[in-house]
């Protein structure tokens, strides 16, 4: 491999100006990840006409920067206030979230920084070294493979929380009715729109997420209003201690390399990568039951897979020219802006802008850390507001959040409907995370389920035609039946050797 | 939204109040701050005018909104401020820009494909009628190509229409990019299943990796791919060959009238004072003879839409009737439309 491009790169990082575009890019992304609703891709949109003027390399650093940067912010308010601004942070939002109320708010976001700036820079290592062989992979990936993939996930959704399977699954199962919410994706029929616009594109994920998670929330904790608080009386440190960082030294590894790999995927990626990472923990860990209740590996694997995953999900866009999401496709339009089109010579005819961004990375990903490990100690204090302020506050931020996402009064109403659902749902003990998780790939899997039944002709065996897609089938049949039938015989085996070794 | 009441008796319970809605107003307010009396002088404009696009930030249309909107600041002399509220192809932002007062400070993007082809696919029976609203600036028209994997056997649109089977991916239900291919494969008379995806980055991507075998999408979605050899144009669904890809042929010359675009212009609530209507026709014309804008244009493989208010109208007419009829007479069914 000729390094001489990916040196001079570093030479275009390490010009001052384009060192100033990352801090600002970066910081940027950190306060829009910190408010809910107002996304990386909105705020790059807006930003895009300031960007005309400056040298290309320079933009795409200074917009890249937001993205990833974004990704570090949204930890903040999953952790704190249990507002996940990203389908990425959900489950960063259910042992964080706990760990904050255990007073521990400030290893887990520590932890998540140091999980985030492990795995973001893994994800360039990996790139750097493989990005063009893994590039073909993303096009491997049809609709048959989303919907093995989905439906992988939505089982996985089961395992999340501490909560009952039972409840679990039923949480989930009102999720995937809610994802049909919308125009068909296939035919454009109206379903559950009650004839009205609003309802027409769905319901956007961050208005289930906040309703379900901060409204809800909020309004269980009001009726706790008269009995004493349970007081956070300390944060504890940004600094992880050595048990901690021991416990999730693996968790931050696994995490990366998962996050890499699905990261690369073009639509979901980033979801499932966090969502895998958390049940590769729970599944590893000695005791699984300490998942839900605060585990700090529930919070350092999700983070380092969704930052792995935000890095990897700029590999399709600069090697074959295809925007992974939302943000990479606003990334897209800004590299067209500057004359330099995305696709697969963009390597060879720019290798300044391409290795420039990537290895800005780099340096954006230490900003961050920098900028994050002494503002943990400034966000914590949040907790130590009194609940009759913060409250009213984070369902300020939240309506703001909502609101800004289309600029919708209704959605307004929509949140608040959902933060009673979220109550009930809490009073009766069930889970929003499968619910809010189900809901996000529910939509994936009817979607891509339909376009392969149009694809092989209504055939369902297509499914293990295809080699990636028959290997992720295996892997679904070993995970989902498999396994649980094998455990179950043991169980019962080994319970009725110690009902022998009693009777006798 | 009624600003709060103040009294004298300013105690702290009220004034807490009043810093509550403070901190509400500007976000609810955003939109109905029009209506002011300075609408009724001859100097508008006099404040800032609010440009809704009815779709999300980063696509085309928010695209070419901001580049014009930026551009029509300086002949206006007021900032025009951008506000996105999509959903339903654009119908929540326009018909929320229609509702509002018909004093030029509202002013928002409106696409072709809202009044051709949606009513095709949605039945609405509030949906905007083109003479119930003021058409400002007509702004570009975006050509759609259909395009095999340059991997494929296709060397022609013939070769294409003789394959066995013909899967082809569009952007979704009711867009330019399934209307042009249904129409097409169906004036040709072969069979072929559509396969609509959530927008045209995902449809190009299953192209490229053969999970289709053609593909409908606009020029600035598949231009470096074909640029690149990855992917290969058949035909173009343009009346005329396309300036950009001068090589290709239409549909029309291969002996299939089938014409599908998209175009953008830019509306207002009907019944704008003269001068007012007057002051944003001269805007957003001195707007598109912008450098910037004029390079925005280039880059994304779009052409020039400059007509007056009268022909833009009878266009999104005619469209629809043409688009109604073609439909009518394949026996095409898009959604829950008849």
């Amino acid at each position: 491999m000729d390094l001489a491009p990916v040196l001079s790169g570093f030479a275009v990082v390490f010009e001052p100006q384009n060192l100033l575009y990352c801090l600002i890019g970066v910081t940027l992304g950190m306060l829009v990840g910190v408010l809910p609703g107002l996304g990386p891709a909105a705020t790059i949109a807006i930003l895009l006409p300031i960007t005309y003027g400056i040298e290309p390399a320079a933009a795409v650093i200074l917009l890249a920067g937001i993205f990833y940067g974004a990704q570090y912010g949204g930890t903040i308010t999953s952790v704190l206030l249990r507002l996940p601004g990203e389908a990425s942070s959900v489950v960063t939002a259910i042992d964080g979230y706990q760990m904050a109320r255990q007073g521990k708010a400030g290893s887990a976001l520590g932890i998540a920084a140091i999980g985030s700036f492990i795995g973001g820079t893994a994800s360039i290592i990996l790139l750097t070294l493989v990005a063009p062989f893994v590039a073909n992979f993303a096009l491997e990936f049809g609709p048959a493979e989303y919907s093995v993939l989905a439906l992988i996930g939505i089982f996985l959704v089961a395992t999340l929380g501490n909560g009952t399977l039972i409840k679990s699954v039923a949480a989930g199962g009102v999720g995937l009715i809610l994802a049909t919410v919308g125009l068909d994706p296939i035919v454009g029929t109206a379903r559950f729109t009650f004839g009205s616009d609003q309802l027409a594109d769905g319901i956007d994920f961050v208005i289930v997420a906040m309703g379900l998670f901060g409204v809800g929330e909020i309004l269980y904790n009001l009726e706790h209003r008269l009995r004493p608080q349970p007081a956070v009386l300390s944060f504890g440190r940004a600094i992880p201690t050595r048990l901690e960082w021991l416990r999730s030294r693996l968790a931050i590894l696994r995490g990366s390399v998962v996050g890499f790999v699905l990261g690369v995927l073009p639509g979901g990626g980033a979801t499932m990568s966090s969502l895998v990472a958390y049940a590769v923990e729970k599944r590893s860990a000695k005791d699984p039951s300490r998942f839900g209740k605060g585990a700090i590996e529930g919070v350092a694997g999700p983070e380092s897979a969704n930052n792995a995953a935000a890095t990897s999900s700029f590999i399709p866009l600069l090697t074959l020219g295809i925007p992974a999401n939302a943000t990479m496709a606003v990334l897209f339009g800004a590299l067209l802006l500057q004359g330099i089109p995305p696709g697969p010579q963009l390597i060879v005819d720019h290798p300044d802008v391409f290795w420039g961004v990537v290895n800005s990375m780099y340096v954006g990903n230490i900003l961050l850390l920098l900028l994050s490990i002494p503002l943990i100690g400034v966000f914590v204090r949040l907790l130590r507001v009194r609940a009759a302020i913060l409250a009213p506050l984070t369902v300020l931020i939240t309506m703001i959040g909502v609101y800004s996402i289309r600029n919708n009064v209704f959605d307004m109403f929509l949140v608040v409907a959902l933060g009673l659902v979220g109550y009930g749902m809490k009073k009766l003990g069930f889970e929003p995370g499968p619910f809010v998780l189900a809901f996000v790939l529910g939509e994936l899997l009817e979607s891509s389920f339909r376009r392969s039944m149009r694809l092989f002709g209504g055939d369902l065996t297509g499914f293990v035609e295809r080699p990636v897609s028959a290997v992720l089938v295996a892997v679904f049949v070993l995970t989902v039946v498999i396994v649980p039938v094998l455990r179950a015989v043991r169980g019962r085996q080994a319970a009725r050797a110690e009902r022998e070794v009693v009777g006798v | 939204m009624k600003s709060p009441v103040w009294s004298r008796t300013t105690s702290r319970r009220r004034l807490l109040a009043g810093f509550a809605a403070l901190a509400v107003l500007p976000v609810a307010a955003c939109s109905g701050v029009q209506g002011g009396k300075d609408a009724a002088g001859g100097n508008y404009p006099t404040r800032a005018v609010q440009f809704t696009v009815p779709f999300a930030p980063g696509g085309s249309s928010d695209l070419i909104s901001r580049a014009a909107a930026k551009a029509a600041e300086k002949p206006l002399g007021q900032s025009v401020v951008i506000t996105n509220k999509p959903g339903a192809n654009g119908a929540v932002g326009d018909k929320e820009v229609l509702a509002s007062a018909a004093d030029g400070y509202t002013v928002g993007l409106a696409v072709k494909s809202l009044f051709a082809i949606t009513p095709l696919a949605v039945k609405d029976p509030t949906a905007i009628q083109v003479d119930n609203m003021e058409i400002v600036a007509t702004l570009n028209q975006e050509d759609y190509v259909l395009v095999v994997n340059a991997a494929s056997p296709y060397q022609t649109l013939e070769d294409l229409l003789k394959a066995p089977t013909i899967r082809y991916a569009t952007a979704g239900v009711g867009t330019g990019a399934q209307l042009s291919q249904a129409l097409l494969f169906k004036a040709a008379n072969v069979k072929a299943t559509d396969v609509p995806f959530d927008g045209g980055a995902p449809a190009t991507t299953a192209l490229l990796g053969n999970q289709v075998e053609a593909l409908s999408a606009s020029l600035a979605e598949t231009m470096e791919q074909i640029k690149a050899g990855k992917l290969r144009p058949l035909a173009v669904f343009s009346e005329k060959r396309s300036t950009y890809l001068p090589e290709v042929p239409t549909a029309k010359e291969k002996g299939f009238d089938v014409v599908v675009d998209q175009r953008r212009f830019i509306i207002a609530p009907k019944g704008l004072p003269e001068d007012v209507s007057k002051a944003l026709n001269d805007a957003f014309a001195e707007a598109r003879k912008d450098a910037a804008y004029d390079k925005f244009l280039k880059d994304n493989y779009m052409e020039r839409w400059e007509v007056s208010d009268e022909e833009a109208r009878q266009h999104l007419k005619d469209a629809a009737k043409q688009y109604a009829d073609l439909t009518a007479k394949f026996q095409l069914t898009f959604g829950s439309g008849k």
